[in-house]
């Protein structure tokens, strides 16, 4: 893309050109909530390792994780999950060629952010032994 | 990464298909497992079944987040970094899945 006759073509409109709208904000959701994912899953790595090989770092991963901050990032990592696993759901009835009327796109976008916020409750209480 | 579109397309949509069963059993194990000490942690996970889906959830969320996180790169950056952190990316994903693979391995069969 370095040279002018390539950098002619169009890119995509990106984020400062657009109305705010729920279903623009799912699909930076999607990505953000992706990302959130991969940095999880990166820390619990670290978790595994020193469950594995390691007790020291354990004990350092857990205090982490019975920390404030650690408890914000198990229910981010939650929460994430949650939004990714059913706007991604949203994703695979896309790609049937289904949903994409304005209303239904848009009520399905509510629905995902609402659903991952009421399961995330669950989830987090179930977790800590609500449940038990 | 060029020609490469259409297997990573279905990879990242067949992956999705497993993942979606499975995020919902780990969702369900994982926080009291985080938060567990480190002899009961380690008795959860060598539970056969907690281990081998464990594993397959982080090997399949590995090449999962790998296209993913590809397709954000190609889309933000267009300078030679992009091909720096698609290599990142790869490492990353790469020793996500030998991390987990082996710390599972080693509680499972060796202790």
């Amino acid at each position: 893309m370095a040279d002018g006759a390539a950098s002619e073509r169009p890119l995509s409109p990106h984020l400062q050109i657009w109305r705010f709208t729920v279903t623009l904000a799912a699909s930076i959701t999607h990505r953000i909530s992706g990302a959130v994912l991969y940095g999880g899953l990166l820390l619990m790595a670290l978790w595994l390792i020193g469950l594995a090989f390691n007790p020291a770092l354990f004990a350092t991963a857990s205090a982490i994780i019975h920390s404030a901050p650690g408890f914000i990032l198990i229910v981010g990592f939650v929460w994430s999950l949650l939004f990714h696993l059913m706007n991604g759901l949203r994703h695979l009835y896309w790609d049937y060629g289904r949903g994409f009327a304005l209303k239904t796109a848009t009520m399905t976008a509510w629905l995902v952010y609402i659903a991952a916020t009421l399961a995330t409750a669950l989830i987090i209480w179930a977790g800590y032994g609500g449940g038990a | 990464m060029s020609k490469k579109g259409t297997s990573s397309f279905i990879l990242q949509r067949a992956s999705a298909v497993v993942l979606a069963p499975l995020s919902i059993w780990f969702l369900f194990a994982i926080v009291s497992a985080l938060t567990a000490d480190y002899a009961t942690a380690r008795a959860w996970l060598a539970a056969p079944w907690n281990a081998a889906l464990v594993g397959g959830f982080f090997i399949i969320g590995a090449l999962h987040m790998r296209i993913g996180m590809a397709e954000i790169i190609v889309d933000y950056i267009h300078s030679w970094l992009k091909d720096v952190l698609l290599f990142i990316n790869w490492l990353a994903a790469l020793g996500l899945i030998a991390a987990a693979a082996w710390s599972i391995y080693i509680i499972s069969f060796v202790g």
